[in-house]
């Protein structure tokens, strides 16, 4: 018990935010999408056709693009101005699709490391905020110690991120594996990245954690966890997460409601940087089929 | 900050709705609030107008619009909307209501599903009181619509200024006709018949004041 309250207590300080300082009022981002037409009419056209052909699941791929749906943080300016600032970054740095679940490795430039990048490889555990604000939590266990970074996706002192395995988890979040046995958080640092194939739906990883004996940070039980082993807890443990449960928050329509932004909305903010996120697709699979050679590795 | 719930594509709502809900005291906490606010979706499905207190009908609206708008993107055979409806609708034949009257009735509406209508107050009662109905009622109208008789004064403003936005408008066509006669032929003898012809309609419309239109005269409600 000793040892699991020392490394709660060592992971926490281990947490370092990396900081950034984004200006809201930058200039203009250079349009790469084809020259605008003359006539408005034909704006118009063009307007209408590149909101039928946004593909829905940019929501999946670029959750930070959509804005805090809580009203008193709501402005509409400011959020043009974040998403082109964002895209403006976008165009210097490749910011892979990845899910909470898909092990990352993170270059950045760290003063403190003499004039080298500091590289960090981990599973991302979460996913939190929006717009320039956006969010990642990478863990690993280095030399028995577990080890989380928190990286802000649009920090300009970031030189690379790289996805070596993408896929999904059973749960949004994996802060369990702060409790799970150290095995299921370790991954090497020399890690290859994994050979993706375009086009596939990207994969779950259903695997079922196992987790070390009790205390524990949260109350697991409480939490409806899908990627945990059986907790193997005394019967009043479920009994007390049965008393505590909301099950008729699943029916509480308007609760959802102001806890999303409706599909016109969503509709409206991606048909803005459908265009700009499309190029950039496109030139990022041409620079994959460059890259087709693969180091070779000794046999025998 | 928080992300934005992006599991479910939800339709926006054509009403106002409140950065907060209400938390409408109930001996039964939260859970007592959505089990009373279905009694209330359930009886304006029901009744499809009911008369309650202003709170919670600005809350039951909210619902009764999201109850409506799933059902008309899910339709009847998506396993999650007949389940919230069967949570939602407490009498069961409300729910083939829902998907086979209502569904097809607002399919189709640019609007809100429902109206919410201040009642007046009575002297004893403190709470605001307010009528909550489902568009498309089969009732007569509780307010009046005063855009039909045309003799009131403001629709009799409307109408002339309707009237000389048009003739404004037939004007500028005229005289745009004639400048691309002047494009096209500069200096020709038919421009000039064609120019005094073509200027004795607006003329004469100008003096009259009013154009005579195809479509028959308006005619006049008596209230």
């Amino acid at each position: 018990m000793a040892f699991g309250a020392c490394l709660r207590t060592i992971s926490r300080e281990y947490r370092l935010n990396v900081c950034i300082t984004s200006r809201l009022f930058s200039s203009p981002v250079k349009s790469t999408a084809s020259t605008l037409p003359s006539d408005a009419q034909e704006q118009f056209n063009e307007e209408l056709e590149r909101k039928s052909v946004t593909p829905v699941d940019y929501r999946f791929t670029y959750p930070e693009f959509l804005p805090d749906p809580a009203f008193a943080r709501r402005n509409t300016i400011r959020e043009k101005l974040e998403r082109m600032d964002m895209l403006k970054r976008r165009s210097q740095i490749d910011i892979p699709e990845f899910y909470v679940g898909s092990i990352l490795a993170v270059t950045t430039s760290d003063p403190h490391s003499g004039g080298k990048p500091h590289r960090f490889l981990g599973i991302c555990i979460s996913r939190s905020g929006c717009g320039l604000r956006a969010s990642f939590i990478l863990r690993n266990v280095i030399d028995h110690q577990g080890v989380e970074v928190a990286y802000e996706m649009y920090n300009p002192t970031i030189q690379k991120i790289e996805v070596l395995r993408l896929e999904k988890r059973l749960d949004d979040e994996l802060f369990y594996l702060r409790d799970a046995l150290p095995e299921y958080s370790t991954f090497p640092q020399d890690m290859d990245p994994e050979i993706k194939i375009d086009g596939a739906a990207v994969p779950v990883n259903d695997i079922k954690v196992k987790l070390k004996p009790r205390p524990w940070l949260e109350r697991w039980e409480r939490k409806n966890l899908k990627g945990v082993q059986d907790l193997g807890l005394p019967e009043r443990f479920y009994k007390r997460a049965e008393e505590l449960a909301t099950p008729w928050e699943k029916y509480d329509l308007m609760k959802q409601y102001r806890a999303t932004i409706p599909e016109e909305e969503q509709a409206e903010i991606f048909s803005e940087v459908y265009s700009e996120l499309h190029n950039m697709e496109i030139a990022r699979k041409k620079l994959k089929k460059r890259k087709t050679f693969i180091k070779p590795k000794k046999s025998g | 900050m928080n992300q934005a719930d992006v599991s479910k594509l939800i339709s926006k709502l054509r009403i106002n709705v409140a950065p907060r809900h209400r938390n409408l005291k109930n001996p039964d906490g939260p859970e007592g609030r959505l089990l009373k606010l279905r009694k209330t979706v359930t009886g304006l499905i029901k009744h499809e107008r009911i008369e309650l207190n202003y709170n919670r009908a600005d809350e039951a609206r909210g619902y009764a619009e999201r109850l409506i708008s799933e059902a008309i993107r899910y339709g009847d055979c998506h396993r999650t909307t007949m389940e919230l409806a069967d949570f939602w609708l407490l009498e069961k034949q409300l729910v083939h209501k829902l998907f086979k009257v209502l569904v097809p009735r607002f399919r189709e509406y640019p609007i809100s599903y429902t109206r919410l209508l201040k009642a007046p107050d009575s002297p004893g009662i403190a709470f605001k009181r307010a009528v909550l109905e489902l568009r498309g009622n089969p009732y007569p109208p509780l307010t009046v619509d005063s855009t039909r008789n045309r003799a009131l004064l403001h629709n009799v403003l409307l109408d002339e200024a309707a009237k000389a936005y048009r003739a404004q408008k037939v004007t500028g066509v005229t005289s745009e006709i004639l400048e691309k006669i002047e494009r096209e032929h500069p200096s020709s003898p038919a421009v000039e018949t064609q120019e005094s012809e073509v200027t004795k309609s607006p003329n004469i419309s100008e003096k009259s004041g009013v154009l005579q239109e195809k479509s028959s005269e308006p005619s006049y409600e008596k209230t």
